[in-house]
């Protein structure tokens, strides 16, 4: 429906548009036509207009001539009259017109003229054969008045016989006065021409002497730049036949009518050229206004289409940015509707995954309570049953811990919990855990520690356990027994001075994993499918968890890896380094010198790195014998020796050489053979590697200060709950009487209180010290744990305030352990309940009553 | 309430539009439509000779002189009426003979006129004296002695023309040339530079040549603290005109004889036409010509060489030859006496300085300098000095220019040297024959 609207909508606007450019072409069309049609009449009546001029000129000046000729022929005829023509002439006076009279009679060459010299034809020139109605006129000339002229001559006849011939010669100034005082407002120039010698013979005058300064016609071509052969030609032979021409050409750029017009058939020429515009005055003010009107017309129209345009254009724009808009919605739906999808395509296979997980260990742990109470009798049986229940039991434990970081991590209420800590701590945790598995499974672990400045960090050391441990356990987990893994801790160059730089790569030789699954692997609720690691128990969240937790922390997690061929996840971490104080722990020891025998260069310049800032100067030699020689160089306190790289041997001599207050550590792995050897030599010591200085402190601390605690050193405390007697607040009688049993195994004893409420009573109404300590389960009915331990905590009692009290509750993430330590609890110990962590609580909370 | 007050003031704005539209189509006026000027238009017709038109360059001469014409045409309400003549080619009458004819038979009121037509003309009594005029008060000395015949002031010029040698100062210093002082050193230029390939090292026409004879006759004359007593000498026979000549003439007839000048080429040129391109090309490196030239596009006013215009050799080193032109006013024509209101406008100290500003040239009146254009300096200098010829003058009882000019000719066409200084003589006696 929208979109037939928008097309219609579009339909118009093009129509529209459309009309515009038909009304503009129309509009356009009819201007050209109009003005071209204009433009040509305008030229037509232009030439018309400047023919009738000339026509005009050209009679008033044929006139002049025949009245010369008539006016001739009248006084020859008189002179054929008188007696003496000779005395005639001498006796005519020269008059405007006719400048000179002269008579030869005939059978004479020499006559006489008015004038009073003799005459003679020689001068003048008749050969052209030109004349004016009858008479011979003689070729233009200058007179004796130093002005153009010309003759005519006609015959004087009395009885038939001819006496004689009469010559009168006119001055073209007589022909200037007739004319017109200039023309086309005196824009136009008229020069007359003698047609045969092709002089200019009268010129205009009153226009500048430049107008008035064309000498003949060529120089009228040379002057106006008239060059083009084809008029010239085509001016020759209208010149030669006595015929007008008329044509266009510019003089001083502007467009002229230029004429050679003929007069008295062809013996002089009218020349000139008159500015079109001078003839079409008229016109160009007609031309001006309808330009004026077109131009307001389509300045108007113009103005219209671009208001009209803009609008438009406006329109178009809000159009579009709601199309937009609507179309990222859609997008926005469509895409948040196929994540929905997809989601709930992935939640549905990973809840039949789950449920496949989660029913294997369930139908375990159900099947062996049947089996145990089958064979309860039997304790053998019993103890093998326990055991698999435990095991199923902590399966399901792992999974639900996943599922439920996984959700948190999702929702985004996972916070980091940003401590100091050193790195050494962290590392030595992981290795802790993962040797022993790997050692299981036959693999050989190895960690490497290179290029670290600064092991002591701030960060959530919990959380980057466990990313450490997640890669590791899948490695162990993906790499078949024998096979080796690699965790490497590498320094990186630092990007700001407060930051250390640290890439972690854990590499195996596993089974790897195909392209197709690298590109999902840290989605959530996958996990590889194929023979080999369904047999691996896993819930699949682990690599989602992993990366959740790097990008949470700022850092980047990638993996490379091939089938067959093994994997290599880097993590990159940037982690705030905490500037610890630590040269006091050395000076007050006296260590300033230690010195290091390690073969890797590697080792010694990490060794060295990490030795920075500590006030000790850390002397590493790449041999033993350069150690020995180095003792020379000064007092040292402490030597380090790789027994990697020099074994019993290098130890021996090493240590014989040490004067005997100067202790020696050896640098081992965790699990280096012979070291044992080494620690009789006396005075020596292992250090686990790799070299952290927080290790190396705790050794130097040991080893100067372990004298002192060597001579009373407090007896192993025992830890266990025997005796003690618990008030239990918990709702759920099932964890309830576990709980109760369980204690009972321990030799201790509890009492249960089934909400927050009851337990705050109770514990009001005991005696003091009846009870050593309670335990809070936090979700209740009536009164929630956090509440019940803020209430005890209130009470007026002397002991409230000291009694321990420990949540024990299924909410097991760092921030519920935060939430119940505010709520004014001591320690925390997650569902299910394991003995152990509960001991250790208890015993947590007892250092704490004793400090105090 | 807005609304009803805007739709009030639109019959009034309506109205006011229609009154508006009313007034413009009425009107009214005299109902004969053809335009009644008062009084009868004024003429002055003038005589001038005609320049040949070049399309494409500018004569500033021209156009200062166009100037001060409007200066007039605007101040008397009198109309400028221009008739030229040029000779086609020299079979034709010359502009002078033209001037002379015209003037004698009254056709114009003004003439343009050069220095032997100005003292026939003024001694056939036919030109106006123009010395009551307010523009003749301003002249310069030697202008109007120049132009004095028979106690009167017959012409005044806008600019003092003066001749001198036109040369391309690149082809003399790419043969080492200094600029020739003596008739001597001027031979000696020449040769170095036929010797070098410029067969005709001096470009000449039929007007000009007679400045080198007037430079070195008079150099003495006009500069020898004895001016007045030799004049005197020669208009009372004592001294013969030839004496004067005849080194001129011989000098001209060695140029001729080496061939630094084609005589038969420059017989049958007009002014400028003939030598001028070489000139301008590069070809010639000296030409003679006037002042105005050096300005002008249409003459030497804009070369690609660095060009200079010294004085002709001369016994005294460098000669400027100074003919007198002028503006006359023919007695008998038609609107003399418009005429001569016109001529006092022209030359009066306003226009003459438009005229030399314009024109960069020399001003006849007193009271107007204007610095000249670099090429023109040498020649300048030695006008400032006071060091130069007259090309005509009306205290000699023979005319100058237009004789020595007409007596060249019959150099050029082959006549000797004994021959042209017996037509000087012939002049001579002819003159004292009739005082």
């Amino acid at each position: 429906m929208k979109e037939t609207t928008n097309k219609q909508k579009k339909r118009r606007e093009f129509s529209l548009l459309l009309s515009i450019i038909v009304i503009f072409c129309i509009f356009g069309t009819i201007v050209l036509v109009v003005s071209r049609r204009t433009a040509k009449e305008m030229s037509e009546a232009a030439i018309q207009n400047l023919s009738e001029s000339l026509d005009l000129i050209q009679s008033t000046i044929e006139a002049i001539l025949r009245s010369e000729a008539e006016f001739q022929t009248l006084i020859a005829q008189e002179i054929a009259r008188v007696e003496d023509p000779e005395a005639y002439i001498r006796a005519y006076e020269k008059n405007q017109t006719m400048s000179k009279l002269s008579l030869i009679l005939s059978g004479k060459t020499e006559g006489v003229s008015n004038t009073g010299e003799l005459f003679t034809e020689e001068d003048l020139d008749f050969s052209a054969g030109k004349t004016v109605f009858g008479l011979p006129v003689s070729q233009s000339y200058l007179n004796y008045m130093g002005t153009w002229s010309y003759t005519i001559k006609c015959p004087i006849q009395r009885d038939g016989r001819e006496l004689g011939t009469l010559y009168a010669e006119y001055i073209y100034d007589a022909i200037d006065r007739s004319l017109p005082d200039g023309f086309y407002n005196k824009q136009a120039s008229l020069y007359i021409m003698d047609a045969e010698s092709q002089r200019f013979v009268l010129k205009p005058k009153g226009m500048g002497q430049r107008s008035a300064g064309h000498l003949n016609l060529t120089d009228f071509y040379r002057a106006n730049d008239i060059q083009e052969p084809e008029i010239r030609a085509e001016v020759d032979e209208c010149l030669s036949a006595g015929r007008n021409i008329l044509f266009y050409h510019n003089i001083r750029e502007v467009q002229a009518l230029n004429y050679m017009w003929s007069v008295n058939g062809g013996t002089i020429f009218l020349v000139g050229y008159v500015p079109v515009e001078a003839i079409q005055q008229e016109g160009r003010t007609v031309n001006q206004s309808i330009i004026t009107v077109i131009a307001s017309l389509l300045a108007a129209f113009s103005l219209c289409i671009a208001l009209y345009y803009l609008n438009w254009r406006q329109q178009d724009k809000l159009r579009r940015e709601r199309e937009e808009e609507r179309r990222l919605h859609s997008q926005q739906l469509a895409e948040a509707l196929q994540a929905a999808q997809i989601a709930s395509k992935s939640k549905t296979t990973f809840l039949s995954n789950m449920s496949h997980d989660i029913r294997t260990p369930m139908n375990a742990v159900l099947g062996f309570t049947t089996l145990l109470a089958r064979d309860a009798e039997n304790p053998a049986k019993v103890r093998e049953y326990t055991k698999k229940i435990t095991a199923s039991g902590q399966h399901l434990l792992s999974l639900i811990n996943d599922i439920l970081d996984v959700s948190k991590i999702e929702s985004g209420k996972v916070v980091l919990n940003l401590e100091k800590f050193a790195l050494n701590d962290v590392i030595s945790s992981v290795e802790a855990i993962i040797q022993p598995m790997a050692r299981d499974k036959r693999q050989d672990f190895h960690l490497e520690v290179t290029g670290i400045r600064h092991e002591y960090l701030v960060g959530d050391a919990t959380r980057i356990d466990q990313i450490l441990i997640n890669l590791l356990s899948n490695a162990v987990k993906y790499t078949p027994e024998g096979g080796w893994i690699r965790l490497r801790i590498i320094g990186l160059k630092q990007r700001s001075s407060q930051y250390e730089h640290i890439r972690i790569e854990v590499e195996d030789n596993g089974y790897g994993m195909t392209p197709e699954y690298l590109e999902t692997i840290f989605d959530a609720f996958t996990r590889a499918e194929n023979s080999t690691t369904n047999k691996v128990q896993g819930t699949g969240l682990g690599m989602a968890i992993t990366k959740s937790i790097v990008e949470l922390m700022g850092g980047t997690i990638e993996v490379f890896s091939e089938v067959d061929r093994g994997s290599l996840f880097r993590v990159e971490l940037e982690l705030r380094i905490l500037e610890e104080a630590d040269r006091q722990f050395w000076a007050q020891r006296g260590v300033s010198r230690i010195l290091a025998a390690a073969k890797d260069r590697e080792n010694r310049e990490s060794m060295a790195a990490l030795m920075e800032g500590t006030g000790v100067r850390l002397d590493a030699c790449s041999t033993v014998e350069e150690a020995l020689e180095a003792l020379g160089g000064g007092e040292c306190q402490l030597a380090l020796l790789d027994w990697e790289d020099f074994g019993l041997q290098g130890a021996g001599a090493l240590r014989e050489a040490l004067p005997e207050s100067v202790p020696l550590l050896i640098l081992a792995e965790l699990d280096a053979e012979g070291t044992q050897e080494a620690l009789r030599l006396g005075r020596t010591d292992v250090l686990t590697k790799p070299f952290f200085v927080s290790a190396l402190r705790a050794k130097a601390g040991e080893l100067w200060d372990g004298a002192d605690r060597a001579a009373g050193p407090e007896p192993e405390e025992d830890g266990g709950l025997a005796g003690m007697h618990f008030l239990a607040a918990e709702d759920n009688e099932i964890n309830a009487e576990i709980l109760t049993e369980l204690l009972e195994l321990e030799g201790a004893s509890c009492e249960i209180a089934v909400n927050g409420q009851l337990a705050v009573e109770r514990f009001q109404n005991s005696a003091p010290g009846e009870f050593d300590a309670i335990l809070m389960d936090v979700q209740m009915p009536v009164m929630g744990g956090h509440e019940a331990a803020r209430t005890i905590r209130a009470l007026d009692r002397e002991d409230a305030g000291r009694i321990p009290i420990i949540a024990m509750t299924a909410n097991a993430f760092a921030e519920d352990e935060k939430a119940a330590l505010s709520a004014g609890m001591n320690a925390h110990v997650p569902k299910p309940l394991s003995m152990e962590l509960l001991k250790q609580a208890v015993k947590q909370c007892g250092k704490q009553e004793e400090t105090g | 309430m807005n609304t009803a007050g805007k739709h009030r003031w639109i019959p009034a704005l309506l109205a006011a539009l229609t009154a508006l539209s009313l007034a413009a189509c009425g009107g009214g006026g005299p109902k004969n439509l053809v335009s009644q000027e008062d009084g009868e238009k004024r003429t002055v017709n003038l005589f001038s000779p005609m320049e040949k038109i070049d399309p494409n360059a500018e004569n500033v001469a021209r156009t200062a002189s166009d100037l001060t014409v409007a200066m007039a045409e605007e101040a008397l309400g009198i109309t400028m009426m221009y008739r030229t003549y040029t000779a086609e080619d020299y079979q034709d009458k010359t502009y002078d003979d033209v001037c002379l004819d015209r003037a004698r038979n009254n056709m114009d009121d003004l003439y343009l006129l050069n220095p032997d037509t100005i003292l026939a003309l003024g001694a056939e009594g036919v030109l106006e004296d123009l010395s009551g005029l307010d523009s003749a008060k301003n002249l310069r000395e030697i202008i109007r002695t120049a132009n004095t015949v028979d106690g009167k002031l017959v012409a005044i010029p806008q600019e003092v023309v003066a001749y001198g040698l036109f040369v391309n100062k690149d082809l003399f210093d790419q043969y080492g040339l200094d600029l020739p002082e003596t008739p001597e050193e001027f031979l000696e230029c020449c040769r170095v530079f036929q010797e070098n390939g410029i067969d005709t090292p001096i470009g000449a026409n039929r007007w000009w040549l007679e400045t080198f004879v007037l430079a070195q006759a008079y150099a003495d004359l006009y500069n020898g603290g004895n001016t007045q007593a030799e004049i005197e000498a020669l208009n009372s026979g004592e001294a013969r005109y030839s004496d004067y000549m005849r080194p001129g003439f011989e000098f001209l007839q060695t140029l001729i004889d080496r061939g630094y000048i084609d005589a038969e080429k420059a017989l049958v040129s007009e002014a400028i036409e003939a030598e001028g391109p070489d000139f301008l090309a590069g070809k010639t490196p000296i030409v003679m010509a006037y002042w105005g030239a050096a300005n002008t596009e249409t003459a030497y006013g804009k070369t690609d060489f660095t060009m200079e215009v010294i004085g002709f050799p001369s016994s005294r080193g460098q000669m400027p030859v100074m003919p007198m032109t002028g503006w006359a006013v023919c007695s008998g024509g038609e609107h003399a006496q418009d005429a001569m209101k016109m001529l006092d406008v022209i030359t009066s100290d306003e226009a003459l300085k438009l005229y030399s500003e314009t024109n960069r040239v020399i001003s006849p009146s007193k009271n107007v300098k204007v610095e000249c254009v670099p090429a023109l300096k040498p020649l300048n200098d030695r006008i400032e000095e006071g060091v130069y010829v007259l090309g005509s003058n009306a205290g000699m009882n023979v005319e100058q220019w237009g004789n020595t000019c007409q007596i060249v000719r019959l150099l050029l066409g082959g006549a000797s040297v004994d021959e042209c200084m017996a037509a000087f003589d012939e002049l001579q006696d002819a003159a004292l024959s009739n005082p």
